[in-house]
């Protein structure tokens, strides 16, 4: 509060300032429009959703009937050694990153298996309310599976925008694809700085 | 005679290979631009949503700056104000100094180039390591951004295979993107993991919510906040928006417009600070609640800063953004320009065709053509009309008023047509710089309807 103090103008702190110099510029005042959009829905969401992922570097796995989801990370992710999750029902994980005391702790990981709360078709967006200690496993690893409800789907980002719920961590994530970069010439590279293959198991 | 922006033009179209490559990737952009929305059949109706909530938002900003102020600080975040770019600069600096952060990682925002910080905190000895790809390679370089989205798109390859190499170690003569870009992610990792600080802009602040949303692809503003404890976020007092249902509207707009991208790889809400970690939030105003009073060019304030007016726009395509005075280049960067200071950014009026491409582009409907066309109206105003421009506009003023004289004029033209090439185009010229005369009609269409030819 020090800093500010020394802007004071007439004992006015900046805060007071701006909404002063706000509230005497605004002239006319326009009201919230009405929301009463006719936005796209998908018919097959699943079908939409996988496509759409496919096309933003990812892939959408839909779980067969009776198939074991460890089985099927496995057969998707062969080279990985070093698995974390902290899903009850991922057998296959190695490690559980709740267990570190520091985010710093989390190098090395191959592969990271989290649950996803909502699938959005439109544009292959998954939402995360933060589910594990240390919100750097959805980032720092090197490839990552979400497992997502396939009938947690829905069409687009107003519908998504209803549903979503946060945990007490205070952060959440919608995320689409891999990290990726175009920054070198407008070429796409595929694996930035989070992670370079992304998986969504729809089951 | 000619602007700034002009003769900076000039110098880059005289490298006619780059200058093409330069407008056929920005093309290629605004390519997928137009193919990713016409995907959604809502399209237009989105633009026209996104509009009017900005237009209600920004009406109502000292409601809804309170709003979002009280959520965020019921959430355990640490919310500051600044005036200008001087005090966002010492607020930053004291946050950074009273937790003796050493190294900071930052992510993209331009807010934090308007205020000039990263030379600020430099100077005070504090390591700023930039993360984002495009703004790593120019800080490197030891150059600003040319675009406000894609902020290397005017640097080759080869060039950051080069730099790579001294800077980074990689293999010599190697300039493959994937390769530069895993050597950068290595570099980066380190930096992420030995940083004291991260920070961020704010692509929305939710006032209902009190969240900060930011929106990237490469998730260097994640590992910047996942790894360090303390968190500090810039940005504009416009960046505030009602809810979650009025986001939902812009995160469908914003990659579509920006990138083409049905939505950015990630879409972060940072609603409360990390377990043990501080969430600093600086709003900073330097300028843009006096916009709130100009009438003409109020609706800048609707920028969600996507950069296809850039990608659209013909001039900026061709000139690149070196070209621009302002830190802003662009059918934006003019208006926010002369927003600043009229004085000291009037060169880049000349900027723009009047095609009005980027209106139709514009994610949140700004007038972006309409506001560039009444800068140069009050150019005169201002003292800084160009004065052959001037002298031309008032001698067809002249002619255009005494019919006779027109007339007369009219018939001496075809002249034009036989003149020798040294007595057309010559200093005296200002249009027929780069451009040729149009051939001149034998008769008028005066002539021609008085001798019945015209059907």
């Amino acid at each position: 509060m020090l800093i500010i103090n020394k802007y004071k103008i007439k004992n006015m702190t900046s805060k007071e300032i701006i909404l002063n110099s706000i509230k005497s510029n605004i002239s006319t005042q326009y009201d919230m429009p009405d929301f009463n959009l006719n936005a796209i829905k998908y018919p097959d969401q699943i079908a939409r959703f996988s496509e759409i992922l496919k096309s933003v570097g990812g892939i959408a796995y839909l779980l067969k009937t009776g198939e074991n989801v460890n089985e099927a990370i496995r057969t998707l992710y062969p080279e990985a050694k070093v698995i974390a999750s902290n899903c009850p029902d991922i057998s296959c994980a190695t490690l559980n990153p709740d267990g570190s005391d520091d985010a710093h702790q989390l190098t090395g990981i191959d592969l990271a298996v989290v649950q996803g709360e909502l699938g959005v078709a439109e544009n292959a967006c998954v939402w995360i309310p933060q589910n594990v200690v240390h919100k750097a496993i959805y980032f720092i690893a090197e490839e990552m599976v979400i497992l997502l409800e396939k009938n947690k789907l829905v069409s687009n980002m107003h519908e998504a925008y209803k549903q979503i719920t946060f945990s007490e961590s205070g952060f959440g994530i919608f995320i689409s694809g891999p990290s990726k970069t175009a920054d070198i010439e407008q070429a796409l590279v595929i694996g930035a700085h989070g992670v370079k293959g992304l998986t969504v198991i729809l089951r | 005679m000619s602007t700034k922006h002009s003769k900076a033009g000039e110098a880059f179209l005289n490298d006619r290979e780059h200058a093409s490559w330069h407008n056929e990737s920005l093309w290629f952009v605004r390519e997928k631009r137009d193919k990713v929305s016409k995907d959604i059949p809502e399209w237009e109706e989105l633009r026209e949503l996104s509009s009017q909530i900005k237009m209600h938002t920004v009406s109502h900003l000292d409601t809804y700056l309170e709003q979002f102020t009280k959520n965020a600080e019921a959430n355990g975040v640490i919310v500051h104000w600044a005036t200008d770019a001087r005090e966002h600069n010492e607020i930053v600096y004291g946050i950074l100094s009273k937790n003796k952060v050493k190294k900071l990682v930052k992510s993209k925002s331009m807010l934090t180039e308007e205020c000039h910080l990263n030379p600020y905190l430099i100077d005070k000895g504090i390591d700023v390591i930039e993360s984002d790809l495009g703004e790593r390679i120019l800080q490197l370089m030891n150059l600003a951004p040319s675009h406000i989205v894609l902020p290397a798109i005017h640097i080759k390859r080869q060039q950051v295979g080069e730099l790579f190499e001294e800077k980074l170690g990689t293999e010599k003569g190697n300039s493959d993107p994937t390769y530069l870009t895993r050597a950068a992610r290595k570099h980066l990792r380190n930096e992420f993991l030995t940083a004291d600080a991260g920070m961020t802009g704010a692509n929305f602040a939710i006032a209902a919510t009190g969240d900060i949303v930011v929106c990237t692809n490469e998730g260097n503003a994640d590992m910047g906040t996942s790894l360090p404890n303390l968190h500090i976020v810039s940005m504009g007092l416009e960046k505030v928006i009602p809810d979650l249902q009025s986001l939902a509207v812009f995160t469908r707009l914003l990659a579509r417009s920006a990138t083409g991208q049905p939505v950015t790889t990630y879409t972060s809400h940072f609603r409360k600070p990390r377990k043990g970690g501080e969430l600093h939030v600086v709003i900073v105003d330097n300028g843009r609640s006096k916009v709130l009073g100009n009438k003409d060019h109020v609706k800048t304030l609707n920028c969600i800063r996507c950069g296809a007016c850039m990608n659209t726009c013909p001039v900026y395509r061709r000139t690149g953004g070196y070209s621009y005075t302002y830190f802003i280049p662009g059918p934006i960067g003019i208006n926010l320009g002369m927003l600043k200071s009229p004085t000291d950014y009037f060169d880049n009026v000349s900027a723009c065709s009047l095609c009005f491409s980027c209106n139709n582009v514009c994610p949140s409907k700004i007038d972006l053509g309409q506001q560039i066309y009444k800068w140069r109206q009050d150019l005169d105003n201002l003292h800084i009309a160009n004065p052959t421009k001037k002298l031309i506009s008032n001698g067809l003023k002249f002619l255009f008023t005494k019919p006779a004289l027109y007339n007369t004029s009219l018939k001496m033209a075809p002249i034009v047509n036989v003149m020798p090439r040294f007595m057309l185009y010559n200093g005296l010229n200002e249009w027929g710089k780069g451009r040729e005369l149009p051939v001149f009609a034998k008769e008028s269409f005066t002539e021609l309807w008085k001798k019945g030819k015209v059907k």
